[in-house]
């Protein structure tokens, strides 16, 4: 009989015993992936929002523009530097854009605030959070037009409504202060309080006018991609374009890094929390493994007496550690599978709690509580549970081969 | 005397062991040879040192001083992985209970140490049918410890020791737990094995029906030989 069937044995010794065990480590997986897809959701969600909010997942921008964002600095050739991107493998959308400071005033009032100029031919509910979150009116059409998209806040702020007029002023490439008039065509609630107080969208082709910008100039081309996750690779890539090479090319961390910074804290509280309940059933699992190490002295002193050398009874109690470590990750799929496929296609509402407009990290939240689990994670939850599975049995393993089989063939 | 001769040599073997903040001399200054195909016997009293002895020759224990010689193999200089080699290649123990693997049958039982020295799949199930058919069970082959009575589970513990062909089988108190009937049936097929295939056997034991069995009987008491006798 080869060691692995003996093993196999040995565990089932003591069913129930093994059957919780394994379903301690079954529970852990579905905790895991519990918490593991939820932070996959919710991250990717807050990355993919905070890059519909403008700046995508990959940013290009004039040397410079993110640590002193004036409107002097700006890109050239803009429209075949966009051409360049798009044709990229893994690129879902890339949008010319100007972002800039502004001061907005209507008949009544003066409020400072930010704008993004857009071509409405390239932009849409998909790739533009601020389209997606229109509530009253839609999007110009015109991008040499003078429509205005508003956040509610800010037209509540103005005292504006739709077809209402509103004047810009901002400082143009030269750094003179310069101003347009619009028209307001749509206004966006967001949730988020900020976002909603200040922020506009204006039609590019007349901004670039406004600002004296050529009309292959703008201060941003904003890269959505299909995989978040992805970002680093894809700076690189379109940093390599020639047509770049006066440009800064920055992923979603250095573009946002209060972002950034809200989700390593989130991940490493998530990671530590984990690490908590994988100890725990590592210590059930040690428990387990040197219960039966115990109770076992006596046939190990057989063992020995009959030939096994301490390394191989070492390695057969460390094939029953890995027995039961397949059994529960076995058990942990059959048990996680149900409670996954809920969490991936329903959720738990949690607006009743939070409401609908819960933002963190200065970015809008899914208040339902959703889990998509990428394949990585997956491998990483089995692999680190098998793993200290396995490391768990390294005592019990240790100490079998440790007692002299004359001291062991004295117990009973 | 030549150490190769035999298949056991002692040489002045003492064994101390602490108890407490007293020093017990289990074995005190034991010489001892054990010839091929004898079939031998420790007695003496409880606590007298014969497991002791048992246990320093198949290398389960090591002396504090003295050397032990098994098949020409000096014990006191071997770790614990080459005693153990020794053990599995050289020597062959039935114990007073059993101590049958209870998740093997009896067949895995005795197939055991042949995996454990390599042997091929189809080498192991001609030696282990036909050493369980020596022992007489024949058709339990499948049964595991829990399904057989002592008596069987001591054939199987006898054909586990033997189906390696070892140059010693060590039997420590082997009747102990089994009724008479028994004792007389395992003590016919040991000594048949000793007659048949000149397998030799040492046991310890106070059990007057090994020793009246037994070619050659050696006293222990307080730890040293009282006496040694051949039996007519």
């Amino acid at each position: 009989m080869n060691l692995n069937k003996l093993a196999w044995r040995n565990i089932w010794r003591r069913k129930r015993r093994t059957l919780i065990t394994a379903f301690s480590i079954g529970f852990g997986v579905m905790l895991a992936v519990t918490f593991t897809g939820s932070g996959d959701y919710t991250y990717t969600n807050m990355i993919d929002t905070g890059a519909s909010m403008g700046m995508g997942h990959v940013t290009v921008e004039p040397v410079g523009y993110h640590l002193k964002p004036t409107l002097d600095k700006r890109l050239h050739g803009v429209e075949m530097l966009r051409e360049k991107i798009v044709a990229l493998e893994g690129v879902s959308d890339a949008t010319v854009r100007i972002t800039g400071q502004a001061m907005f005033a209507s008949a009544r009032k003066s409020v400072g605030g930010a704008f993004i100029a857009v071509d409405p031919a390239f932009e849409s509910e998909e790739n533009n959070l601020l389209i997606r979150s229109i509530v009253e009116g839609s999007v110009f059409s015109d991008r040499a037009g003078r429509g205005i998209v508003i956040g509610s806040r800010l037209a509540k702020k103005l005292q504006v409504k739709i077809g209402k007029k509103v004047v810009y002023t901002t400082t143009d490439a030269e750094g003179e202060i310069v101003s347009n008039i619009a028209r307001v065509t749509g206004i966006f609630t967001t949730g988020e309080n900020t976002i909603d107080g200040i922020m506009a969208l204006l039609p590019i082709a007349s901004v670039q006018k406004t600002l004296s910008y050529a009309p292959d100039e703008a201060t941003v081309i904003a890269v959505v991609i299909k995989d978040q996750r992805h970002a680093e690779g894809m700076r690189d890539k379109v940093a390599a374009l020639p047509e770049a090479e006066a440009a800064d090319v920055l992923t979603w961390k250095e573009s946002q890094p209060d972002l950034a910074a809200v989700i390593a804290f989130d991940k490493a509280g998530n990671y530590i929390s984990q690490l908590l309940v994988g100890l725990l059933i590592a210590v059930g699992i040690l428990n387990t493994m040197l219960m039966s190490v115990l109770e076992r002295t006596r046939e190990f002193g057989v063992m020995m007496a009959v030939g096994m050398s301490p390394k191989v009874l070492f390695k057969l109690v460390m094939v029953e550690s890995f027995w039961l470590s397949i059994v529960g990750l076995i058990l942990g799929i059959i048990i996680t599978t149900p409670w996954y496929y809920f969490l991936y296609n329903y959720g738990i509402d949690f607006s009743g709690a939070f409401g609908t407009d819960f933002s963190y990290g200065g970015v809008l939240v899914d208040p339902v509580f959703k889990a998509r689990l990428f394949k990585e994670s997956m491998m990483a939850i089995l692999g680190t549970l098998f793993m200290l599975a396995l490391l768990a049995g390294l005592y019990p393993a240790w100490r079998a081969g440790r007692v002299p089989p004359v001291e062991s063939l004295k117990t009973i | 005397m030549n150490k190769n001769e035999h298949i056991v040599q002692m040489q002045s073997v003492i064994k101390t062991y602490r108890q407490g903040k007293v020093d017990v001399h289990a074995v005190n200054g034991v010489s001892l040879a054990i010839e091929n195909g004898d079939f031998a016997v420790l007695c003496g009293p409880s606590g007298s040192g014969k497991t002791s002895i048992l246990n320093l020759i198949g290398g389960l224990d090591v002396p504090s001083s003295g050397r032990v010689w098994v098949d020409g193999v000096d014990l006191s200089t071997l770790d614990s992985t080459q005693l153990s080699s020794v053990r599995k290649d050289r020597i062959g123990f039935v114990f007073q209970a059993y101590n049958l693997i209870p998740v093997m049958t009896a067949y895995e039982n005795a197939e055991f140490v042949l995996n454990l020295q390599g042997v091929s799949e189809a080498e192991s199930r001609e030696r282990v049918m036909a050493t369980l058919k020596a022992v007489g069970l024949e058709g339990l082959e499948h049964r595991r410890p829990d399904e057989m009575s002592g008596g069987q589970q001591q054939r199987v513990a006898i054909a586990r020791a033997i189906v390696t062909r070892p140059a010693i089988v060590l039997a420590d108190e082997p009747t102990a737990n089994v009724d008479s009937h028994t004792a007389e049936s395992l003590l016919d097929l040991m000594q048949q094995l000793n007659r048949e295939q000149g397998i030799t056997f040492l046991f310890s034991t106070h059990d007057q029906h090994v020793i009246d069995r037994a070619r050659r009987i050696i006293t222990i008491h307080d730890g040293k030989i009282e006496s040694d006798e051949i039996q007519a």
